[in-house]
């Protein structure tokens, strides 16, 4: 069997969800892939069932066409148009350096979507705090949050250089800031606009992703402050959807999997607030 | 059947099962212990319709298992060291256990321990529940005390099994690791010591290094390798210890990726087989599996003949 002769999107997720069952791992059709900076693409490919069931935070399971390279790649949703999905990823290695140089009109195996979503409630100010590679799943956090007219949202972006993901998260957030390695960091930014975060009859809910530091600075200077924080973790996965207990994290319930039963998890369930 | 065709969803009647030390499986492709969860696989097919399933190895107490990182990818494969993280035997007697036999699966539990006594207990505890098979776990290459280095050596292995023995009437099969000198007599004293069927091979040691760092990848430095990548060196390990034992009961486990890969093993002499790492990128690769291998046997009648009366090609 090679890795790419996995069954056609439609056909796979026909059988499966007929029968009851969560489709498997299948072959998409890429639509397009763009270089956003260096070393980093923008990748989309069509699949009506994830583009209709992802929620914020959730991932993807990637899988390079090398028979030598099986485990798969972990890369969070960070839009849906129409039955579109994009995801935006860093090269890192050589299973991302192929997906670089994947062309419209190629295919790819996924599986997906995977992980458990932020929660998300109504009459909320989200403050979405990424960094770095963190800032894609919540731009697809703020497309999601564009359909609660009762909502507001503004993202607060930490980047090394680049601002990659201003403009395409500027399609949903009502505020955007960003800062550079160069300028500080998000805690920075945060400090700097702590005064306009407060609106009046909105909840404010911190949502974030990035490094694990950044986060776990994150999550304290939203404690000092009363405010609610959920973060999404990054660990290093097996399979990615909850079988082989390889990407565990510390909570105060004992050690939970990230990619099953996360990636989300509030500061009071990692005792980080 | 090519895969392009293959509709795992499909009803099926199963036309070739097999016989495991007496328990009767309805086709001859398990799940390898540690790479099945029930809340995770159930998801994606129906988890009733393998030949067994073998689930993650339970300890007396839960166990928190290692620091992570505890993965690196490796060519064809995976190095992992998880450590044998679970909730211990008691939550499995009250959750997973009774949740797969309502569901219809065969079990084949697995059992680890830091000692003795360990093995001992978990044993006790399920000597009087419904599962079908306990496998016991002397091979894990990823803990400091029990798995491998009870597994390494006859003389402990045999004290081990003699105890486990008279604990219970389950058909008790013992996991052997590829990490030793000679397998074979490890088989033996297993055997000697009571064991009704062996299953081989659990992962080899390996490891990665980061070479930006000069580190190894994994925080346990080292771990199991699994995948398609071991495939000739696991079922080179069934072939010697069928050779050396002709009547044991063997499940042979390392590399399967296709109904191909699984008939090997039956040909090397294996009653049946358990698919690990090719769930890990593919989730319902078992069950595939297992139809690919129903339809492999049914040009091969002699073969499926005796895999259906419990004995083997060698």
């Amino acid at each position: 069997m090679s890795p790419s002769s996995f069954i056609p999107t439609a056909r796979a997720v026909e059988q499966a969800t007929a029968a009851g069952y969560f489709p498997g791992r299948r072959s998409v059709e890429i639509t397009d892939n763009q270089r956003l900076d260096e070393g980093v693409y923008r990748l989309t490919f069509r699949d009506p069932y994830i583009a209709a069931h992802a929620k914020a935070a959730q991932f993807v399971n990637l899988f390079s066409s090398d028979p030598l390279k099986l485990m798969p790649r972990p890369l969070g949703i960070s839009e849906v148009n129409g039955e579109e999905v994009s995801l935006i990823f860093a090269v890192v290695g050589k299973g991302t350096d192929e997906f670089s140089h994947l062309r419209a009109g190629d295919t790819v195996d996924v599986l997906g979507p995977l992980g458990k979503p932020f929660r998300l409630q109504d009459d909320a100010h989200y403050v979405l705090v990424g960094g770095g590679l963190g800032a894609p799943p919540l731009i697809f956090t703020a497309q999601q949050l564009a359909q609660r007219p009762d909502c507001k949202v503004s993202a607060v972006f930490g980047y090394r250089s680049t601002r990659f993901a201003d403009d395409l998260v500027g399609k949903y957030a009502n505020r955007v800031e960003s800062i550079t390695n160069a300028e500080g960091n998000v805690v920075d930014l945060l400090n700097q606009i702590e005064d306009s975060i407060n609106v009046d009859g909105l909840t404010t809910v911190i949502l974030s992703c990035g490094p694990t530091p950044m986060m776990k600075a994150v999550a304290s200077w939203a404690q000092r402050r009363g405010i609610g924080c959920q973060l999404s973790l990054e660990e290093r996965m097996g399979c990615g959807y909850g079988t082989c207990v390889v990407c565990v994290v510390d909570t105060l319930e004992g050690r939970k999997k990230v990619c099953a039963d996360g990636p989300v998890f509030t500061a009071e369930e990692l005792g980080w607030a | 059947m090519g895969i392009m065709s293959m509709n795992v969803y499909e009803p099926h009647e199963w036309k070739h099962g097999t016989k495991v030390a007496g328990v009767p499986w309805k086709n001859p492709v398990g799940t390898a212990s540690g790479t099945f969860q029930l809340a995770a696989c159930r998801w994606f097919y129906d988890v009733s319709q393998m030949g067994a399933i073998s689930t993650k190895g339970v300890s007396p107490v839960p166990w928190e298992g290692n620091p992570t990182p505890r993965t690196a990818e490796s060519p064809a494969g995976m190095v992992n060291a998880v450590g044998l993280q679970n909730p211990g035997v008691d939550h499995y007697l009250v959750d997973e256990l009774p949740k797969l036999k309502e569901l219809g699966a065969t079990v084949v539990t697995n059992v680890a321990g830091h000692s003795d006594d360990d093995y001992a207990e978990v044993v006790e505890k399920l000597a009087d529940s419904p599962a079908d098979m306990l496998e016991i776990n002397v091979s894990c290459p990823n803990v400091s005390h029990g798995g491998m280095s009870v597994g390494s050596d006859p003389k402990t292995l045999h004290r081990l099994i003699s105890r486990l023995r008279p604990i219970t009437d389950k058909p008790m099969v013992v996991k052997l690791s590829p990490n030793v000198t000679d397998i074979v007599s490890i088989a033996k004293a297993a055997v000697d010591a009571g064991a009704d069927a062996l299953s081989l091979i659990n992962t080899l040691v390996g490891m990665r290094i980061d070479i930006r760092t000069g580190e190894p990848i994994i925080a346990n430095r080292t771990g199991g390798v699994s995948g398609p990548a071991i495939f000739p060196i696991a079922l080179g390990f069934v072939w010697r210890v069928r050779q050396a034992l002709p009547d044991i009961p063997i499940i042979g486990i390392g590399g399967i990726d296709s109904g191909e890969k699984a008939l090997e093993y039956l040909y090397a002499g294996a009653n049946a087989v358990e698919v690990g790492a090719a769930a890990l990128y593919d989730p319902t690769a078992p069950l595939r599996i297992a139809r690919e291998l129903d339809d492999l046997l049914d040009s091969r009648p002699q073969l499926a003949a005796k895999l259906a009366q419990g004995q083997t090609w060698r």
